[in-house]
């Protein structure tokens, strides 16, 4: 039994190839405007990481934003469930997940799998990692740098706006005023935490929190959530292929 | 001449019986702008998106009713940007139908003012045609409830709107799939009502835009003169579904929403940002619903709706929740 599932998001698309419960493969790729070509291409690619053919596949599930326009998939499922699924199958007493994508952030109440209750932040760019990436280019910054210099902060400065727009404004100010970078970075992970966490206390915080989405890697924001939550997080090895995971497992259990 | 109205309170019989039509303003699908020369961003965007309309449009007068904040001090805003407004004083607390009766004949002299000619036997008969109006959508709801069609009769001739509801109720089958109320206060998009059906739900309603357009428990008289006219209308409009802006006796309001919600799997507070009478109301009837063993979702809006795609994953979402 063979299943793959699909995750087109809003800057990446994933894929995962599942076999009886093990992964075979997995790839992930930036998103092209055309999103049924990037399904298409980013399933390519994973077929040859796996080393089976497309007719080897059973059935294949489409997650993410793009889901419906993928229209070879034999199912589509929303990102919340197959979020709340892939967590589960890597981390067996998930009690909740919080997702930071790159276009939105969504907390979701899990049990055994399923989902209890979420709630999205879909409107606004702060809480995602499109704040962090908008705040990388005003500091001259590579993304991947964000995490680790975070973790070298000697203080945390305040950015109280929550708009990305007017954080951007606090944090060139900053700048000009000579703080240093990586306290100001601190201060960029604290403000997500925030927000993400008080977004969390609305659906209620149940351990396992599992972090999953591209925004999970960064190390700064993940101990910031820490910090708020009191107690560590769950960071799966690859949290950007959580959803793909999921939908595949989903495939398993629909055929 | 049409004459322009926000609130489902207004008598719009009378307007009709004085020779105007009675337009139902909403907002649109236009960004909002020349608005915001007259109105703060942190009003609702029906009230914002209504004045943008306004200003665009041909409009002979428009009518306000005492209902939210933001609609009353609306209609001196309506009246600064140039337009001819009449602000009627329904009474935030339902039961005194005397006062609301006084209004209502100021009310007539104002349409006389206007150039209208309201008498026993036209509003009698905008009556008979309003409620034959009504009475059809109810049952065209009832079967398959049609957003578009509800909206479109907000805004013609009651006549065609009749013929309009009718030819839509020849058409429509009542489909069984697990229901969700929506419950709020306008949302004039059809597209939105459509993921929930593409979702794989069946809609019943306690909207502005919905059902509260047409729910009414008629006064158990025939009125035989022009005054006794007038009381019918206000007896009518006191027992119409009851909205968050107004004060019931006992808790007729949430009693409404949790029967409506009886035999609904999903509740979905689809609220406007910043539209206050609603957002106080829901801790305490999420609360309530949970308890019955709903799925409660809220989803705000702001208008024009323009991500579809992120509201279409929240319903998905909620429809899988459920399964």
């Amino acid at each position: 039994m063979i299943s793959a599932g699909i995750d087109i998001g809003s800057i990446t698309a994933k894929c995962v190839i599942l076999k009886d419960n093990r992964i075979l493969g997995y790839r992930i790729m930036r998103v092209k405007p055309d999103l049924e070509l990037t399904a298409r291409e980013v399933l390519k690619d994973t077929l040859e990481i796996a080393g089976i053919r497309r007719e080897e596949i059973d059935v294949i599930i489409a997650t993410g934003y793009g889901r419906n326009m993928v229209n070879f998939a034999d199912k589509r499922i929303t990102e919340i469930s197959c979020h709340a699924m892939g967590s589960s199958f890597l981390i067996p007493n998930t009690g909740t997940v919080i997702d930071i994508g790159g276009q939105d952030s969504k907390v979701i109440a899990v049990e055994n799998g399923k989902v209890l209750d979420f709630v999205m932040n879909d409107k606004c760019a702060a809480g995602t990692g499109r704040f962090i990436e908008v705040i990388a280019v005003a500091l001259g910054l590579k993304i991947e740098e964000i995490g680790d210099l975070a973790l070298r902060a000697t203080e945390k400065l305040k950015i109280s706006s929550t708009c990305t727009v007017f954080a951007e404004s606090e944090v060139v100010s900053y700048l000009s005023a000579g703080e240093k970078i990586e306290n100001i970075i601190a201060g960029v992970c604290d403000a997500i935490a925030g927000r993400i966490v008080s977004m969390a206390s609305r659906v209620g915080i149940r351990r396992e929190v599992v972090l999953t989405g591209g925004v999970a890697k960064n190390s700064g924001v993940r101990r910031a959530i820490e910090e708020k939550l009191g107690f560590p997080v769950k960071v799966p090895e690859e949290p950007q292929i959580v959803g793909a995971l999921g939908a595949a497992v989903l495939g398993m259990r629909q055929v | 001449m049409k004459i322009g109205y926000l609130c489902t309170f207004t008598p719009k019989e009378l307007i009709h019986s004085a020779g105007f039509l009675p337009f139902r303003v909403f907002a649109t699908d236009k960004p909002i702008n020349r608005a915001s020369a007259y109105i703060q961003s942190y009003a609702c965007s029906q009230a914002r998106g209504s004045l943008e309309f306004a200003l665009e449009d041909d409009f002979y007068a428009f009518v306000f009713t005492r209902c939210c904040d933001t609609l009353m001090r609306l209609t001196d805003i309506f009246e600064f940007a140039g337009k001819r407004v009449h602000n009627i004083e329904f009474p935030t607390k339902i039961g005194n139908v005397e006062y609301y009766v006084r209004e209502l004949k100021d009310f007539v002299e104002v349409l006389r003012a206007w150039g209208g000619e309201v008498n026993y036997e036209s509003l009698m008969e905008s009556l008979r045609l309003y409620r034959e109006l009504e009475e059809k959508l109810k049952l065209l709801f009832s079967l398959s409830p049609d957003y578009e069609t509800v909206i479109k009769a907000q805004q013609i001739d009651v006549r065609k709107a009749i013929e309009l509801v009718d030819e839509k109720i020849r058409d429509a089958k009542r489909v069984e799939k697990p229901k969700v109320l929506i419950t709020g206060s306008v949302c004039p998009y059809p597209e939105v009502y459509k993921i929930f059906i593409d979702a794989g739900f069946s809609i019943k309603d306690d909207l502005c835009t919905g059902s509260r357009f047409f729910e009414y428990k008629y006064p158990n008289f025939e009125p035989k003169d022009l005054d006794s006219a007038l009381r019918y209308i206000a007896e009518k409009y006191m027992n119409k579904s009851p909205c968050p802006t107004k004060h019931y006796e006992g808790d007729r309001r949430f009693e409404y929403v949790l029967k409506l919600a009886e035999d609904c799997s999903a509740v979905v507070f689809l609220l406007v940002k910043f539209c206050d009478p609603h957002f106080f109301d829901y801790p305490q009837l999420k609360e309530i619903l949970e308890g019955m063993g709903k799925k409660v979702a809220l989803i705000e809006l702001e208008f024009p709706v323009v991500s579809l795609e992120q509201l279409r994953t929240r319903v998905e979402a909620l429809r899988e929740v459920i399964e």
